[in-house]
């Protein structure tokens, strides 16, 4: 079983906190809109993308099983 | 010796005085705590604030923010503050992309030029930083990018304070402080019209020109009620915020002038800085929801129908939370446990990029104007407020 981010684009404000945590998954392009740039969660960059989770202030991020 | 009873009374004299006494009591003692006088629960440990600020299907924003409406049991205006998903969401869908750190930077020059403004008129040997500069300077930013032509930007400021203002022991709204809703919402709803026969180019334009999913999902216009609402809350949340922020800030660096130096010695330490007055001496101290279920928390169960004052300012200093809580340190390990200072979830605050810039800017300034300086302590005065807290007058000397 894999597990993806998933982000709440009605939630989403653009803060950037998540794109500050890692970059490589999260970018802000210069209209203000959110990409991810690799959805998978691998044991490398779980840690920071559970960061990325929890500091989001809008709450919305979030790890789905696939 | 047996402690006095624990009691929280959102109105007290001495809870204005000292928050931060009666908080720690609460989080050791019940942190589900349960007021018999006035029917309400209490929330102050990290883990269960956080919980519930992002719970929005257990704890309603729909009957108001405050005890005096939510009890009331009626339904309040509709402004985004009381709103639940999915409504809240179409509202602010409305204004955030204005609020994003980006797009708040076009604000940037015209705070800096504020922020000049009042500095160059205050009396270095003893001035007030709240009355003098704190206060007017956020205001004139806020009142800008909504609209609101000049000579009413000052008088906005004076509406809100007047309408915040709660004697001790008193919960419910007095004649003057209904009276200054009346009147700023009278002034607003004439903008609105006015703005209808003059479009100009900014956000009471926007809301007037946007559309939102009405009952049966056709779109439909604001209606001016609603605009009004909105106004008056940008008005209300830009102003006396960073306000009361800037003020603490004043008085905690003077209490701890190590810290003000470490800023002396690296600017760079600004951003975290004002992350660490949001944790420390944020000023609002507590949103109040409606549950409506019985809520399973991680220190206990909140039943269904009751007001809950979701106390942020008590989590932000939960030594459970965050190591030596009750330290003020600019340079501690941010990324220990959410702060809650501009909120969490759906209702954080939605101007939280612009506080934080203004902040920032201000004490980038005051640094510069004032690198050496004393409070007087026995002139500080703290305001008796709805939700938020910190001081009217902050008597400061510049050293020389």
């Amino acid at each position: 079983m894999t597990q993806k981010v998933v982000v709440d684009f009605g939630l989403c404000e653009s803060n950037g906190v998540c794109m500050g945590i890692i970059p490589e998954v999260f970018d802000l392009d210069d209209e203000d809109y959110l990409h991810i740039l690799q959805d998978e969660v691998t044991p490398e960059n779980e840690h920071q993308i559970r960061e990325a989770v929890r500091q989001c202030p809008r709450q919305a991020i979030s790890i789905a099983d696939e | 010796m047996t402690k006095p009873k624990l009691k929280f009374d959102p109105v007290a004299q001495e809870y204005f005085d000292n928050p931060y006494e009666i908080y720690k009591r609460m989080r050791d003692e019940a942190p589900i705590y349960y007021d018999e006088d006035e029917d309400f629960y209490a929330l102050t440990r990290h883990e269960d604030v956080a919980a519930a600020l992002k719970d929005t299907d257990s704890f309603s924003s729909s009957r108001g923010c405050d005890l005096s409406m939510v009890r009331t049991g009626e339904v309040p205006q509709r402004s985004i503050i009381f709103m639940d998903p999915p409504d809240h969401r179409h509202m602010r869908s409305l204004l955030n992309k204005a609020f994003t750190p980006r797009a708040i930077q076009s604000q940037h020059a015209t705070v800096v030029e504020l922020v000049e403004h009042y500095l160059s008129k205050v009396d270095p040997d003893n001035f007030d930083v709240v009355q003098d500069f704190s206060g007017p300077f956020p205001v004139e930013v806020i009142t800008r990018m909504a609209g609101v032509p000049e000579d009413f930007r000052q008088q906005v400021r004076h509406w809100i304070d007047t309408s915040l203002q709660r004697e001790p022991g008193q919960i419910d709204l007095s004649e003057t402080a209904m009276q200054a809703n009346i009147d700023s919402a009278v002034y607003y709803y004439g903008l609105v019209q006015e703005r209808r026969e003059n479009p100009q180019d900014d956000m009471i334009n926007r809301l007037i020109a946007a559309e939102i999913p009405g009952e049966h999902g056709e779109l439909r216009k604001l209606d001016d009620i609603e605009i009004t609402g909105f106004l008056t809350l940008l008005g209300g949340a830009g102003a006396e915020t960073v306000t009361k922020l800037v003020g603490s800030a004043v008085v905690e660096f003077a209490r701890h002038p190590e810290q003000w130096q470490k800023l002396l010695d690296d600017r760079s330490k600004i951003p975290d800085a004002v992350e660490e007055l949001l944790r420390y001496v944020g000023p609002v101290q507590y949103n109040v929801r409606y549950s409506i279920k019985d809520v399973e928390l991680p220190s206990g169960t909140v039943p269904a129908n009751k007001p809950v004052f979701l106390m942020g300012a008590a989590a932000n200093r939960d030594p459970r939370a965050f190591d030596n809580a009750e330290t003020f340190d600019i340079e501690r390990d941010r990324s220990q446990a959410q702060n809650l200072g501009l909120g969490y979830g759906i209702h954080s605050c939605l101007g939280a990029a612009l506080a934080r810039m203004e902040s920032a800017i201000a004490l980038d300034h005051l640094l510069d104007f004032m690198p050496r300086y004393e409070v007087d302590f026995d002139g500080l005065e703290r305001v008796h407020m709805q939700n938020v807290a910190g001081y009217h007058h902050v008597p400061v000397k510049v050293l020389r």
